[in-house]
């Protein structure tokens, strides 16, 4: 069986368990939640800030963090410990002790255009009208939330937002649409998100934004990443047109 | 170096040995399937093992040498030949100007790996030249290779490679009578599996358990580089329980809401929602690269110990293999 190894950060406690030969997720319960989302993004800065001799990178998930390493660079490093999970586990430890609630973390807030309804917004009169709100008012709750991103996920650049209004709540399409357009806004149960990538969906398509949500070009290619906050602005056709058009190909 | 392709055939990609800096962005590891036979490509052709390889699915492309080159391939999708003359793999090939290459039907596998000296230019996305269909980055134009494209290599840097090209010149495809022992480095059975246990192992039921180990599963028909899909007995939770999304990794086998097994393989999505029965180790996930649609394979039990130490061993074994390679030249 796997060794489940317990630790305790910002006075959450963890479990330790190995995803693959070079990487380890620490679990922190199950259930989607503000606080240990943040102590999340703060245990994952702190990694980041000092990271360990053979650390690749890192995955955010709603309860999770994973830690992906090259185990030859972590078993010739100078850690305690006969193998990798014994070696990572002390370091986390050490680190844990360092951060608490009052650890500054960064966080970002990014506003998103979106030209709700119209062509760009095909299910937004049905949703608004099984949810008895004008589409106005669907745009309104819609637009004055402040969501976060609980991770990164699905596609490159797939944000799932937490924080949408329970007015808004719908269900997912029971047909999927075998092509939805990059940048389109949906929404499927209690979730809200943007489509980074021209790819086939099942979720309530209410807007469109402008913005690019993955570019393969940039240095960090995806707009939004784990921890960020996410604020929608409503905008016209025209704004809308007066954006650089972008394709999704290199 | 330049060669063209005259038939693509399946399913043939540009790939190394993946992207994995921007998995927190979502981005796939992408890569060869079969990174083993994608170094040892590169290897024999005194490349790096991380350069840019041609990664053929199955048999039926056929390419053509427009200036000498020299490359090498390993894998089990087919067996390379010129004028009806198979190559022998695993070893530098020089090959003139002029030649046609053709992939034959290797009934032992799936995979083929064709490395040139300088690796296969391509431009770099994120760390990694690996292809990427579903999003349209990396490789030949982010997409897979069509009859027409011509490739080049990148500049010949190592000096094992300069010295390859000299010994091996002619005018005639030439080869030396040696290659890189590849089957010692690979369990004698290659159908049989080993795997550790997934996070969520122990939800499922003994009758489940015991199933999973003891019976055999066919890779269907609906398998690709993101996973295969697994035909065989249901596994059942003891309690179902909803899961929330967190990583997975190539070679993490989920268990649908049905009880069928998919085993995510270098495409895969970084996050997942279903359980996770076990996770197969990484020296055996290259064998899982060479497996077709209606091949039976196995699993069997190792702890996350011994997954550790066969790939380290594996790793020793691999650098031992440069080292000897150099000798030879």
């Amino acid at each position: 069986m796997n060794e489940i190894t317990q630790l305790v950060v910002d006075q959450i406690g963890f479990e330790v368990y190995q995803l693959s030969e070079s990487a380890l997720t620490l679990e922190f319960g199950n259930k989607i939640d503000v606080e240990i989302s943040r102590t999340i993004s703060n245990l994952n800065q702190a990694i980041q800030a000092q990271p360990f001799i053979g650390y690749r990178t890192t995955v955010q998930a709603y309860c999770t963090l994973t830690v992906f390493y090259d185990p030859i660079l972590v078993l010739t490093s100078k850690l305690n410990g006969n193998n990798c999970v014994e070696k990572i586990v002390g370091y986390l430890k050490l680190l844990s002790t360092k951060i608490t609630s009052t650890t500054k973390l960064i966080t970002t807030t990014i506003t998103i255009p979106v030209c709700y309804g119209g062509d760009f917004g095909p299910d937004l009169e049905e949703m608004a009208t099984l949810n008895q709100l004008t589409t106005n008012e669907f745009i309104a709750l819609h637009s004055a939330a402040k969501y976060k991103v609980y991770m990164i996920g699905f596609v490159p650049g797939f944000a799932y937002l937490g924080g949408l209004n329970e007015k808004l709540f719908s269900p997912r399409k029971a047909q999927p649409r075998s092509t939805i357009v990059s940048g389109s806004v949906g929404i499927a149960g209690r979730q809200t998100g943007i489509y980074p990538l021209n790819t086939p969906g099942g979720w309530q398509i209410i807007g469109r934004t402008p913005n690019k949500l993955f570019d393969s070009k940039c240095i960090q290619p995806s707009l939004l990443k784990a921890g960020d906050s996410v604020i929608f602005k409503p905008i016209t056709i025209d704004d809308f047109n007066s954006y650089p058009k972008h394709s999704d190909a290199d | 170096m330049q060669i063209k392709i005259l038939k693509p055939g399946i399913l043939s990609t540009i790939q190394d040995l993946g992207r994995m800096d921007f998995l927190s962005q979502a981005v796939p590891t992408s890569g060869a399937m079969d990174t083993l036979s994608a170094r040892i490509a590169n290897k024999a052709v005194g490349n790096p093992d991380d350069f840019a390889v041609i990664e053929f699915t199955y048999a039926a492309a056929e390419l053509e040498t427009l200036t000498d080159v020299l490359v090498a391939y390993a894998g089990d999708g087919a067996i390379l030949s010129i004028n009806g003359n198979n190559l022998p793999s695993e070893r530098p090939l020089f090959i003139p100007k002029g030649n046609t290459i053709k992939l034959k039907n290797n009934p032992d596998g799936a995979r083929t790996y064709l490395s040139i000296v300088g690796g296969w230019a391509a431009k770099t996305v994120m760390g990694s030249k690996s292809t990427y269909l579903t999003a349209g980055f990396g490789g030949h134009y982010g997409r897979s290779l069509i009859a027409g494209d011509v490739l080049s290599n990148d500049p010949i840097t190592s000096q094992l490679s300069k010295t390859m090209i000299k010994k091996l010149k002619s005018d005639t495809p030439k080869f030396l009578n040696w290659s890189i022992p590849k089957t010692l480095l690979l369990s004698s059975n290659r159908k049989v599996i080993r795997v550790f246990p997934g996070r969520e192992f122990s939800k499922f039921n003994g009758l489940s358990i015991t199933n999973f180990f003891s019976s055999t599963f066919k890779i269907a028909v609906n398998s690709n580089r993101m996973g295969f899909h697994l035909e065989g007995n249901l596994m059942l939770q003891r309690k179902k329980e909803e899961l929330l999304s967190t990583a997975v990794a190539p070679g993490t086998i989920q268990v649908t809401g049905s009880g069928n097994l998919i085993l995510l393989m270098a495409d895969c999505q970084t996050t997942g929602g279903y359980p996770r029965i076990a996770q197969v180790a990484a020296v055996d996930l290259t064998l899982c690269a060479q497996l077709k649609p209606g091949d039976s394979l196995q699993f069997e039990d190792i702890s996350t110990e011994d997954a550790e130490i066969l790939y380290l061993e594996r790793e020793k074994e691999l650098n031992k293999l440069t080292t000897a390679i150099s000798s030879r030249f």
